[in-house]
């Protein structure tokens, strides 16, 4: 009887997870076929395996431009949200001075703010200052969006680690840096990894400040360029899923590889 | 009140091939107070959570008043347990705490009322009753812990380490409350701990476990004194028993036994089954070795000449250290406060030979021909 | 005030080290201030405004004015607010189903918990792609599993029919939402202390006495949580809807964040102040919520524990 029960909630939960996982399988499938082929049998697998479309999407479609400029607006706005984000909740956690707590407080409650608030005013200023339509612009507006998020999780991991690694760096003559440097990161660098993956992947996969602040086709990161191609009344559906997968495959990857940071990263603040 | 059965009770766990409980076999008395009793990993709790019901059963049987409970839940055994860490429902109310389990049980409200208060007041809880836990001090989760216990009225009471979160001092009165408790409702208790002190307290049997198994059952004083083994020997009092390397040696008609450099004629019986040469442990407790011996007493006693290492004095009584010359292990001998003795003396001290154990190579104690003449 | 701050790393009899707490927080605060803080505020500031390409003028109050009578704002809103009150409830509520199925200990539970994790980690733009298919009205798989099951009468253009239109996206959130939710539930039921459960166990509970008296009263804080962070996200959501439907047909998908975009980048005057007009009004409509939600879920909580 309990064998029973067992086996239908794996059933259930089989069910589930293709349900879960379904879409990405079929896209994978997709990207593989040719449109002619797709149109005819829109469920089957791919035979053969064409995977040269992923050099065609590159090129000719130009998602080698987009995986580019996403890359690097990305990996630029990690590494300054990073370096940015320690140095402020290093800050935040271990000094205590007067505004502490009004500066850590306004800096998280941004995380409640629609974008529409900001975002108006962004393109205005861009456009002032001729970062409009730029690589650097969009990275500087990555930063902003995701250092709330980021000085939240370092900050409580700083404010942990025990004083006394502090007081023994200070009697061995540690500048304020340099205790920064080598102590408070060194240690945090779980938490640090976490942001930089969650960052990561949030940032890849951003798009509504993409779609308003960059609009020529050098500049588009991968979500707009993908945007780009549907709607067509003619959509190749085969190249689209090709251009899907490219945007996927990086997150997969990461996924692969720090699957349960991941989780950790992006559950963070839900668990009480 | 009732008595539990355990026949040779195993548990296997996936991780391992090794059981954590091994054919544990207990007869538990009714209304007796029995101490499951070892150090951690020993499998006292794993076989506590089997008879509880919260771990199943490898092989073995478990019966409760002769009925083979092997596959009946634990909410029908008719069991209460108190938990290490008193599980008390946070968000319940002390009375909601005590109340819930016979609510579910569709006792009759007013019953339900009579017992929490009568149990409350027992436990000296009745101005708490509308606290939540977190509001509550650990002395005081535990009484609610207890009560929730006593207020089902079980047949059986299983104890869970209770007493290990408290501090020192609530420790002892807590376990005289238990004792108390105990005498009053004349209920079979099984109590696991680590802490031998509690162990010789409270229990009527002790039941000494070592890696999954049982090593030795039986009154306190009697498991203090005639320890079966070392592990047994070792375990109970402190400081703990003495245990020597020694070897069989020649004799005049009776044992001699070689300590260090030392010649010990066991006057006082007979153990013809030793060879000479054997290699065997002498145990004596640190009670049974006197610093001064009166010209009388020294036919009990045997004197070893000794350097004194260390002395602690205790104010009541004075723990001394000495190296018997040959022995690596130091002696350790519970004196009289006004001993009189410094460190890097050398004296003799006298070991009360009717107090000595003898183990052989594996650890078993060797037993003496019956009909010796007596200490 | 976090943990370190009784032992910080100066003593109070010495002077602050405000040249180094500068340093360190000097790069953040710039960020914040020139793109959060200042766009947030010339938001505001261009809401009193008629904001034209080459000049402003102020307007008062007349902007809010019109926003009242805007009855495409008012279907925005009420599209938007009902998609943030029916989300979380669906997403939750699911969510816990799949974690206790998990708790039970089934076995693979740590397979299904990073597979079902996926679809939160996808963009948007993904996401929306693959449902555009998904519901496509001759090929997508919900319309050939209909007919293949002989209830062909049921296959619809889900995303053309004002009716279902948003129905069919708020499914998609769901589908994405409910395996983040799960494994945050996952978590919290996982640190339940085991003991209290097996108290309830002792106590004649089963599964069903032990869920409704112990398990949810102890991750009531994370169900809440994670209510409230489905409600937010919700109130901002754009992508999603830009790809698929982009707020049609017939405003029936529009969301405040599709019609703030629409009147700035594709409207046919170029006025950035009623944008921003509606940009702030739900500002501080989300705020109000938000406040109002987790006040709410705290005075509740009060009670209770």
């Amino acid at each position: 009887m309990a064998a029973l029960k067992r086996a239908v909630l794996l059933l259930l939960l089989s069910l589930y997870t293709a349900f879960a996982a379904g879409p990405f399988v079929w896209a994978a499938m997709l990207s593989l076929r040719t449109t002619t082929e797709i149109h005819r049998n829109h469920f089957a697998p791919p035979n053969p395996a064409h995977w040269d479309k992923f050099a065609e999407a590159w090129f000719t479609s130009n998602y080698g431009v987009y995986f580019t400029n996403s890359t690097q607006v990305v990996v630029s706005a990690v590494l300054l949200l990073t370096l940015v984000g320690s140095m402020a909740a290093h800050c935040l956690a271990r000094y205590r001075f007067r505004f502490n707590r009004v500066i850590y407080f306004v800096l998280f409650s941004t995380i409640i703010f629609p974008p529409q608030i900001t975002i108006i005013s962004l393109f205005q200023i861009l456009v002032q200052y001729g970062l409009y339509n730029s690589k650097l612009g969009l990275t500087l507006v990555y930063v902003a969006i995701q250092l709330p998020l980021t000085i939240y999780i370092l900050e409580s991991f700083f404010a942990r680690i025990p004083s006394d690694l502090f007081d023994a760096a200070r009697i061995d003559g540690y500048s304020d840096w340099e205790i920064f440097w080598r102590v408070s990161l060194p240690i945090a660098l779980p938490a640090v990894a976490t942001t930089v993956i969650l960052n990561f992947i949030l940032l890849w996969n951003e798009f509504l400040y993409a779609v308003v602040l960059i609009t020529e086709e050098a500049n588009r990161t991968l979500p707009l360029g993908i945007q780009r191609f549907i709607g067509d009344t003619q959509e190749d559906v085969g190249m689209i899923a090709t251009g899907l997968m490219i945007a996927i495959i990086p997150v997969v990857v990461v996924y692969a590889f720090f699957s349960e940071r991941l989780i950790q990263g992006m559950t963070a603040g839900a668990v009480k | 009140m009732a008595v539990v059965t355990l026949e040779k009770l195993t548990k296997f766990y996936d991780r391992g091939p090794l059981p954590a409980a091994d054919a544990v076999s207990l007869e538990v008395q009714h209304g007796e107070f029995m101490v499951l009793l070892g150090p951690s990993g020993c499998g006292k709790t794993t076989t506590l959570r089997m008879i509880a019901g919260l771990e199943s059963i490898s092989s073995g049987t478990l019966s409760i008043d002769g009925r083979v409970v092997n596959h009946v839940p634990a909410k029908d055994r008719d069991i209460a347990m108190v938990f290490q860490s008193y599980a008390l429902y946070p968000h319940m109310s002390v009375a909601d705490n005590l109340a819930f389990g016979l609510r579910r049980r569709s006792i009759d409200r007013a019953e339900i009322g009579r017992r929490v208060a009568a149990v409350a007041d027992t436990l000296g809880l009745t101005g708490l009753l509308q606290r939540k836990p977190h509001a509550l001090s650990g002395g005081q989760r535990q009484r609610v812990a207890l009560g929730r216990a006593i207020v089902r009225d079980p047949k059986v009471f299983l104890f869970d380490e209770p007493l290990s979160n408290l501090d020192a001092s609530l420790r002892v009165s807590t376990r005289g409350e238990i004792s108390k408790l105990h005498r009053r409702l004349g209920a079979t208790m099984i109590y696991v701990t680590h802490d031998q002190v509690e162990a010789m307290t409270l229990g009527q049997r002790i039941c000494i476990m070592n890696g999954g198994r049982v090593v030795q059952v039986g009154p306190p004083l009697e498991v203090y004194k005639r320890p079966l083994n070392t592990f047994v020997a070792s375990f109970l009092g402190n400081p703990p028993m003495n245990l020597l390397p020694a070897r069989v040696a020649e004799g005049k008609g009776r044992l001699s036994v070689k300590l260090g450099g030392e010649l010990l004629e066991l006057k006082q019986r007979q153990y013809s089954a030793l060879p000479a040469g054997a290699a065997i442990t002498l145990g004596i407790r640190p009670e049974s070795i006197a610093a001064h011996a009166s010209a009388g007493a020294r036919e009990r006693l045997a004197g070893v000449e000794a350097e004194i290492v260390q002395i602690e004095s205790l104010g009541a009584e004075t723990i001394l250290a000495a190296r018997i010359p040959g022995i690596e292990s130091e002696l350790v001998a519970r004196v009289g406060p006004e001993v009189g003795a410094s460190v890097g003396e050398r004296r003799s001290l006298w070991l009360d030979l009717s107090a000595i154990h003898l183990f052989d190579a594996t650890g078993a104690l060797i037993t003496a021909d019956v009909g010796a003449s007596p200490a | 005030m976090p943990v370190g701050h009784d032992q910080s790393l100066h003593q109070d009899g010495l002077r602050k080290p405000w040249a180094t707490i500068g340093v360190f927080l000097l790069p953040s605060l710039t960020i914040y201030a020139a793109f959060t803080a200042y766009p947030a505020m010339r938001t505001i500031w261009n809401s009193f405004h008629r904001v034209l390409p080459r000049s402003d003028e102020p307007v008062g109050l007349a902007n809010y004015a019109e926003l009242l009578r805007d009855d495409i704002f008012w279907r925005s809103v009420r599209n938007t607010i009902t998609w943030a009150c029916t989300s979380p409830l669906i997403e939750v509520s699911v969510a816990l189903l799949l974690a206790l199925a998990l708790y039970a200990r089934v076995p693979g539970a740590r397979f299904f918990r990073v597979a079902w994790f996926t679809p939160v980690l996808m963009s948007y733009v993904v996401v929306g792609i693959l449902w555009l298919w998904i519901y496509n009205f001759d090929w997508g798989p919900v319309n050939v599993a209909l007919r293949a099951v002989g209830l062909a009468s049921w296959a619809k253009p889900w995303l053309g029919d004002p009716k279902t239109a948003l129905p069919a996206l708020i499914f998609v959130t769901s589908w994405m939402w409910v395996g983040f939710n799960m494994v945050v539930l996952l978590a919290a039921l996982h640190s339940l202390p085991r003991e209290v459960l097996e108290a309830a166990e002792l106590d004649n509970c089963g599964w069903g006495g032990k869920l409704v008296f112990v398990i949810l009263p102890l991750i009531r804080a994370t169900l809440l949580n994670l209510i409230v962070l489905s409600f937010i996200g919700k109130m901002k959501i754009f992508d999603l809807v830009w790809i698929t439907t982009k707020g049609n047909p017939l405003w029936a998908t529009e969301t405040v964040s599709t019609y703030v975009y629409k009147r700035a980048f594709e409207w046919t005057t170029f006025d950035l102040g009623y944008p921003s007009t509606i940009a702030a009004l739900w500002f501080v409509i989300v705020l109000a919520a938000v406040l109002a939600l987790t006040w709410l879920f705290r005075l509740r909580q009060k009670l209770e524990y």
